[in-house]
């Protein structure tokens, strides 16, 4: 990076920034047509959001009445209190508490599956590693829409069906987030592990106390978007569920528009949207950059 | 020594169990249902090309319908879909960029988070502000029709809410790559006199030349399994004008009566090679007109 031309061509550009007028008129032009663009776009992303905020928060009466707005005139809090004690034909509640348990289990296991093989495919030496990884991705790459019907005879045969085992567990065969790992480490110095392998250190000690640590920021990483795409699976469960106590709240909400009476009670209706949502969305405030940083690492390596 | 040969498969053998019993043994069971008749109770019985020949040929057959209009409605999303999810991250990856910007992070944040939301939360915000009585297209736009149970605009709500979800990943992606590039092309190029349009075509877009092979296979393939969408926005309305092919196929495996797993198999796997063939296409394409 530090070659004298590069430093050169920099000063000259300053020089050549401080003087013709032109420029600046050209930034500041290109600077209005880039901010109109990105706010007009924000606030059409961000009005679906409020507004079904908002409307959760207003009587049946208001919302026939008032027609579109966006803020209510008398906030209530009723709609959470329906959708909340209903516990027979629509238990938002048990829903919510069975997609916290599925995408927090899912999450655990992922992260121990994928650092455990991480590990194997990018530390140890055996014969035919790579020629094993590589075919594995390489079939992992075949459309998932095949595996769809017979996976879901597995879980019955299993007895998965209407369980949550059903949702944790077939999601921890994928490749994508051991490619992940596997390239992160391919990335870090092997000096650490193999001082540890010299003073004695067995495998299994070198992955808990060195490898381990070293791999968090992947990870995290891996472990968000594990959380939220198992948080928002729908296929799936709309397929392996059929009882309604079991039911992620994604599959759920699906009933919603019949039990709630198609656009009847909308309050209730956004206010169980709101509560599906809220989860993934606090997750994403805490963890912002992680989403952010994550698919940088994504596409250092695709780039 | 022969303790530490075994040592390897205590970290890659458990997964290795995983992907062989939920991924490899189900992508070819089905390639094998799909050459059978079979209910998903009883043992497949195996009719050779049957399934082929009634989906693909035989025009008497539902089978033959449903399939090529669900690959007729499958093929019209991906090409409604997939340039808009590649063009706009695009230019607000290119906007972001821009110097004088600031509250980048919010405004990247915004425009992320619908994508976290799942699509049957979205849908039922989405749908009431579609609802002809008291969304926007009529007390807004003045529109007398439903939305959702007329064309084109059954296929205006699926695209605007895939639009709005789908937006976020792809612009990350972009972003990252965008702000990879260095600098000093810019400045050498505005020393030029390259305008910005001039600096986006020879100076961005051959930069992210992968990030944007990666971004169209990726998007493309994920368009081709379209289901949640057309479900829950306007069931597969008007007169099926919106069912896509994922829909006919959870139909006939899972739906209600005799399951035809069989036949679902078969759709399943001609919807398999469709994604490999055009994902194929797509990177051979590009990646010879880019070099």
């Amino acid at each position: 990076m530090s070659n004298p031309v590069v430093h050169e061509a920099n000063a000259d550009t300053k020089l050549a920034r401080s003087g013709p007028k032109k420029a600046s008129t050209n930034i500041s032009v290109s600077k209005y047509m880039a901010y109109t663009f990105l706010i007009l776009l924000c606030v059409l992303w961000a009005i679906p959001v409020i507004f079904g905020i908002t409307t959760s928060f207003r009587s049946q009466a208001e919302v026939v009445s008032s027609g579109f707005s966006l803020l209510p005139d008398n906030w209530i809090f009723d709609n959470y209190v329906t959708i909340l004690q209903n516990t027979s034909t629509a238990p938002i509640l048990r829903w919510l508490m069975n997609s916290v348990f599925i995408a927090t289990m899912h999450t655990l296991l992922v992260i121990v599956v994928i650092s455990i093989t991480g590990y194997g495919y990018s530390r140890m030496n055996f014969k035919g590693r790579d020629t094993l990884f590589f075919t594995l991705l390489g079939i992992s790459f075949f459309p998932g829409v095949v595996n769809l019907i017979p996976s879901y005879k597995i879980i019955d045969a299993l007895g998965w069906v209407n369980t949550s085992w059903a949702m944790i567990i077939p999601g921890l065969a994928g490749m994508g987030n051991i490619f992940l790992v596997r390239q992160f480490m391919m990335g870090v110095p092997k000096d650490l592990d193999e001082s540890a392998r010299v003073d004695g250190a067995g495998d299994f000690r070198i992955y808990y106390s060195i490898i381990l640590p070293l791999m968090k920021p992947v990870l995290i990483v891996c472990g968000l978007f594990s959380f939220t795409g198992s948080w928002n699976d729908f296929l799936w469960p709309v397929i392996v569920y059929t009882d309604v106590e079991k039911m992620p709240v994604t599959a759920g909400l699906l009933l919603l528009q019949d039990i709630y009476g198609n656009y009847r009670m909308i309050g209730q209706l956004m206010g169980s949207a709101i509560l599906a949502i809220i989860p993934t969305l606090l997750l994403f405030l805490f963890a912002q950059k992680y989403f952010v940083q994550s698919i940088n690492l994504n596409a250092g390596i695709k780039g | 020594m022969k303790k530490k040969s075994l040592t390897p498969y205590f970290f890659v053998g458990p997964h290795l169990i995983l992907f062989i019993v939920f991924i490899l043994l189900p992508t070819l069971y089905g390639i094998y249902a799909s050459f059978t008749q079979w209910n998903l109770i009883n043992d497949p019985v195996w009719v050779g090309l049957a399934n082929y020949k009634t989906i693909l040929f035989d025009a008497e057959s539902t089978f033959y319908t449903q399939f090529m209009n669900g690959l007729k409605n499958t093929l019209i999303f991906v090409v409604l879909s997939v340039p808009i999810l590649i063009v706009i991250p695009l230019m607000i990856a290119v906007s972001l960029e821009h110097k004088k910007v600031k509250m980048k992070n919010v405004i990247q944040s915004i425009l992320y988070i619908p994508g976290l939301i799942s699509i049957s939360a979205a849908a039922l915000i989405w749908s009431l502000i579609f609802n002809k009585q008291l969304g926007i297209t009529n007390n807004v736009f003045g529109s007398e029709t439903v939305w959702a149970a007329n064309q084109p605009y059954a296929w205006l709500i699926i695209i605007v809410i895939t639009v709005w979800g789908g937006v976020g990943g792809n612009m990350i992606i972009y972003r990252a790559s965008i702000s990879g590039v260095s600098k000093d092309l810019y400045e050498s190029a505005e020393m030029d006199g390259a305008g910005p349009v001039r600096r986006f075509s020879s100076i961005t877009l051959p930069s992210i030349r992968f990030p944007l092979i990666y971004t169209f296979v990726m998007t493309t393939a994920g368009a081709f399994n379209v289901f949640g969408q057309p479900l829950m926005m306007t069931d597969g309305g008007p007169r099926q004008s919106t069912t896509v092919l994922m829909m006919y196929i959870r139909q006939l495996a899972f739906g209600h009566g005799e399951s035809i797993a069989g036949m679902a198999s078969a759709m399943a796997v001609l919807l398999g090679l469709v994604i490999l063939v055009i994902s194929a296409l797509q990177y051979y394409v590009m990646n010879r007109n880019a070099s």
